[in-house]
């Protein structure tokens, strides 16, 4: 019985960490939809700092320093 | 004009720039403050009416002794101190400073001393910028928690004094706030919505969200002046990180000898680096535990997908 009660106890964690982790996902898309549209109507890059800065053209330019 | 504490000095400030204290059952007078070299706009007494501050129109702050009218300590500003207040615990002093052209009105935190010997900070615990509306006048909440500002629109506002730090998300919708109150707390950027609470078991001086997997770290101990030997075997200095979804602490990373400054997370978000009150910056590289650590629910839904 303990047991059992003590598997409920688990289910019921493992219950609020998915509706914790729906909630988190629909919260996310909800705001990066909304970001989306906003940033489309005001006609803005998606990167925030295109053409302030040259970008190199090809991949082999580009430097990776691991 | 104000009364101390106890009811039986009255100080009262005015523009021939001196600050004058009565008797308050005679009215005779007990003496003045000289210094200020403009106008005096507000004049507050400590909590132990020990000292007493100013602010004028000569863009300072001053705080002085009481029983002997010594100068403690000027503090300069770009414009005129319309406000000051100490907090309800003596230990901190706000002033409201004035808008003048090329100059935002602000709320500034001073950390005080009790102690007419001792000597005071230039080092600010807090500034609040008002950029919309300037802020006419300030005060303490209950337990130095809040200050409460009115503006001059017409609006109040509320700043939690206890706000130690705040990092972005990545792409800016929200972020996190560490505070001394011994929490950490998740926010919507759009309307500051409270999206998750991190409680800690002291202090916090700084917070971040790590980038790649869901979680935060946070940073503190207790100040200096505070500090207990044990406090470091008690695992005080440790950065702690925790499940930024589900609020839970997963781990924690030791390695300084004193509270912990602040906090960094890598943008690629395979390290993070702290700094600590000890003198030492630690750059750590997650391991691969790190990120392969799930929750059996993230699991699942990776699973699914």
């Amino acid at each position: 019985e303990d047991a059992e009660r003590g598997a409920s106890a688990d289910l019921a964690v493992v219950e609020a960490r998915r509706r914790m982790l729906d909630e988190w996902l629909a919260w996310r898309s909800s705001v990066e939809a909304e970001v989306e549209e906003e940033r489309l109507g005001r006609g803005l890059p998606a990167n925030p700092v295109e053409g302030l800065i040259s970008q190199p053209d090809s991949e082999e330019e580009q430097q990776i320093i691991e | 004009m104000l009364f101390n504490p106890d009811g039986d000095l009255l100080f009262s400030v005015s523009k021939d720039q001196q600050i004058c204290v009565w008797y308050s059952h005679n009215g005779e007078r007990l003496g003045t403050y000289k210094g200020h070299q403009g106008a005096i706009w507000t004049v507050d007494v400590d909590p132990t009416s020990t000292m007493i501050a100013s602010g004028s129109a000569d863009n300072t702050m001053r705080l002085w002794e009481i029983k002997t009218g010594r100068l403690l300590k000027t503090w300069d500003f770009p414009t005129a101190v319309k406000r000051v207040e100490f907090s309800p615990d003596g230990r901190q002093l706000l002033g409201v400073t004035e808008k003048r052209m090329g100059h935002l009105g602000t709320i500034v935190v001073l950390p005080i001393v009790l102690d007419v010997e001792a000597e005071q900070s230039d080092e600010r615990d807090l500034t609040i910028v008002c950029d919309e509306s300037k802020a006419t006048v300030a005060g303490w909440s209950y337990l130095s928690k809040y200050i409460i500002a009115g503006h001059e629109d017409g609006s109040v506002s509320q700043y939690d004094a206890k706000v130690t730090d705040l990092q972005w998300s990545q792409d800016r919708t929200y972020f996190i706030t560490s505070s001394k109150d011994k929490t950490a707390r998740l926010l919507a950027a759009r309307d500051l919505e409270l999206l998750k609470t991190y409680p800690a078991d002291t202090p916090l001086n700084s917070a971040c969200i790590t980038p790649k997997k869901d979680y935060v770290i946070l940073g503190g101990g207790q100040a200096a002046m505070d500090v207990t030997t044990t406090a470091a075997r008690q695992g005080k200095f440790e950065a702690r990180f925790y499940h930024k979804i589900f609020e839970d602490e997963i781990g924690r990373v030791r390695g300084h000898f004193g509270p912990l400054n602040t906090v960094a997370a890598d943008p690629i978000g395979k390290s993070y680096a702290s700094g600590g009150e000890d003198g030492y910056v630690r750059v750590h590289h997650f391991d691969k535990g790190y990120f392969d650590f799930m929750y059996e629910v993230e699991r699942e839904r990776q699973n699914r997908l």
